[in-house]
């Protein structure tokens, strides 16, 4: 019927236990995410450790490369089963390590080689699924593969980070292109998002030779393209339905919303202001795509991707809620700081963005380790 | 407990929900067949996405169920399929209302 292979199929036999094995590969993503976020708040000049302090120039490739790559390839290789691609995240958990104890020696290439396997996992479900939302996914790996060939190549994090977002972008469009399909987009719809992506694959060729002025043009266009993107994702998504249910699927759906408004506001920053470093708008657009887009996608997703990485329950409360509140009043407050010029504004909305992200990681394991039962939580229709 | 009816076994199933749609897999249409035999139950099934990682769960969490079902000397087997793949037009009309179908459509 099929050469996929079975998930699951021991446990017609054996009892559910946690898939322990792969807790390790996780912990490689938190403690760049750990690093990372502290790093971050050493360059707003919050005293930090020696380990982040020293760590302030790779705030970006930890979070992208160290924190989001871990995370995203993890899941890939759970997707697939396949023993090889775990060495998707174990490169780039490498990378990490890399990075903190000698700096960019070796780093870039931990990190190029996780990104490959994460685009070669991604081409090996392609074959098993031929659609075009693993298309995206495939294109989106590539992303992270090429932004990360050119920083080991010598660019500078502000002139690859463009592919970075593309990587995390994409890779969030594809899997909501899949979702879609619940109540499916017409022919028209799914024409158009294949235009959107294409444009925002062609925006970012341009950055390939940095300095020239096409490549300033295609960062505009790039941030045109990601408004669209979100202007379709929030047009098209199933958490338009799903929010009116109840639990963990309405918790799920707020955060997708959520993170969508910050999609379009980070997108329209790019697209009027550029990617200018060193510039309150640099800062905004940023953050605003990666805390307010992609970490929103990471909490919603986190009670259902913890359950199946770790096998593990996270049972859903709504306490959930107060980590992703906290996380959007911050980002509020950042964003508003670099508005006005105010960085003692956007030094607090930072550390409340962090704190976000610290009780985020507080809130799910203690739903882990709180949990009754070995067993999955399932709710009964 | 006696040799559960396929009906018994279809309900089962729909106990198993994806956290995502809310909504449970039979009603997604993501079941494609169950066997009941004296020896035990098979199921197919698929996923909407194989990139997905909530395949080895919700593989998980039918097995439960099945288990809560069947009587001890019966088996249980899942075999995960991607032919055919699963298209929107497998989903019940109680799922296509939930995510605002037209009638007609």
């Amino acid at each position: 019927m099929s050469d996929a292979p079975v998930p699951g199929a021991a446990a017609a036999h054996t009892p559910r236990r946690p898939a322990l094995e792969r807790l390790p590969l996780l912990l490689l993503g938190f403690i760049a995410l750990f690093v990372g976020t502290a790093a971050g708040l050493a360059r707003l000049a919050w005293p930090m450790p020696d380990v982040a302090s020293g760590a302030a120039a790779w705030h970006g490739p930890l979070m992208i490369c160290g924190f989001f790559g871990v995370v995203i390839s993890l899941e890939r290789a759970v997707a697939l089963g396949r023993g090889w691609a775990y060495a998707a995240p174990l490169f780039a958990g490498l990378g990490t390590a890399a990075l903190l104890h000698g700096g960019m020696a070796w780093a870039p290439l931990g990190y190029l080689a996780g990104s490959i396997v994460l685009l070669l996992a991604t081409l090996a479900v392609l074959r098993r699924q031929r659609e075009g939302f693993v298309v995206v996914l495939a294109a989106a790996a590539a992303c992270w593969t090429i932004g990360t060939a050119l920083w080991a190549g010598g660019a500078a994090v502000h002139e690859v980070v463009a592919w970075w977002l593309a990587f995390l972008v994409l890779t969030i469009a594809g899997e909501r292109l899949e979702l879609s399909r619940f109540m499916p987009p017409s022919p028209l719809a799914l024409r158009t998002f294949t235009v959107i992506v294409a444009v925002l694959g062609l925006a970012l060729l341009p950055s390939l030779a940095p300095g020239r002025p096409a490549a300033v043009w295609g960062l505009h266009a790039f941030g045109a393209a990601l408004l669209a993107l979100a202007g379709w994702l929030l047009r098209h998504d199933i958490a338009r339905r799903t929010v009116r249910q109840r639990g963990l699927t309405r918790y799920i759906a707020v955060c997708l919303l959520s993170g969508y408004g910050w999609l379009a506001l980070g997108a329209a920053i790019v697209a009027v202001s550029g990617l200018q470093p060193g510039t309150a708008t640099y800062d905004a657009a940023l953050h605003a795509l990666l805390l307010g887009f992609v970490f929103s996608m990471v909490f919603g997703h986190a009670p259902i991707i913890f359950p199946a990485v770790l096998r593990v329950a996270v049972p859903y409360h709504p306490v959930f809620y107060a980590p992703l509140a906290l996380l959007q009043a911050s980002l509020a407050l950042r964003l508003a700081g670099d508005a006005v010029g105010a960085l003692a504004v956007t030094r607090w909305g930072a550390l409340g963005s962090a704190l976000a992200l610290l009780a985020f990681v507080v809130v799910t394991a203690t739903a882990v380790l709180t949990s009754s039962s070995a067993r999955p939580r399932r709710r009964a229709r | 407990m006696t040799t559960p009816s396929e009906d018994d076994v279809r309900d089962a199933l729909s106990r198993v929900v994806d956290p995502e749609a809310g909504v449970n897999i039979v009603d997604l249409g993501l079941v494609y067949g169950i066997e009941v035999s004296p020896s035990g139950v098979q199921v197919q099934m698929t996923m909407t996405s194989a990139a997905c990682p909530m395949a080895e769960m919700i593989v998980d969490n039918v097995y439960a169920e099945l288990a809560a079902v069947l009587p001890a000397n019966l088996s249980a087997d899942v075999e995960l399929v991607w032919d055919p793949p699963w298209t929107p037009d497998r989903m019940s009309e109680v799922a296509r209302t939930l995510f605002g179908w037209q009638r007609s459509g």
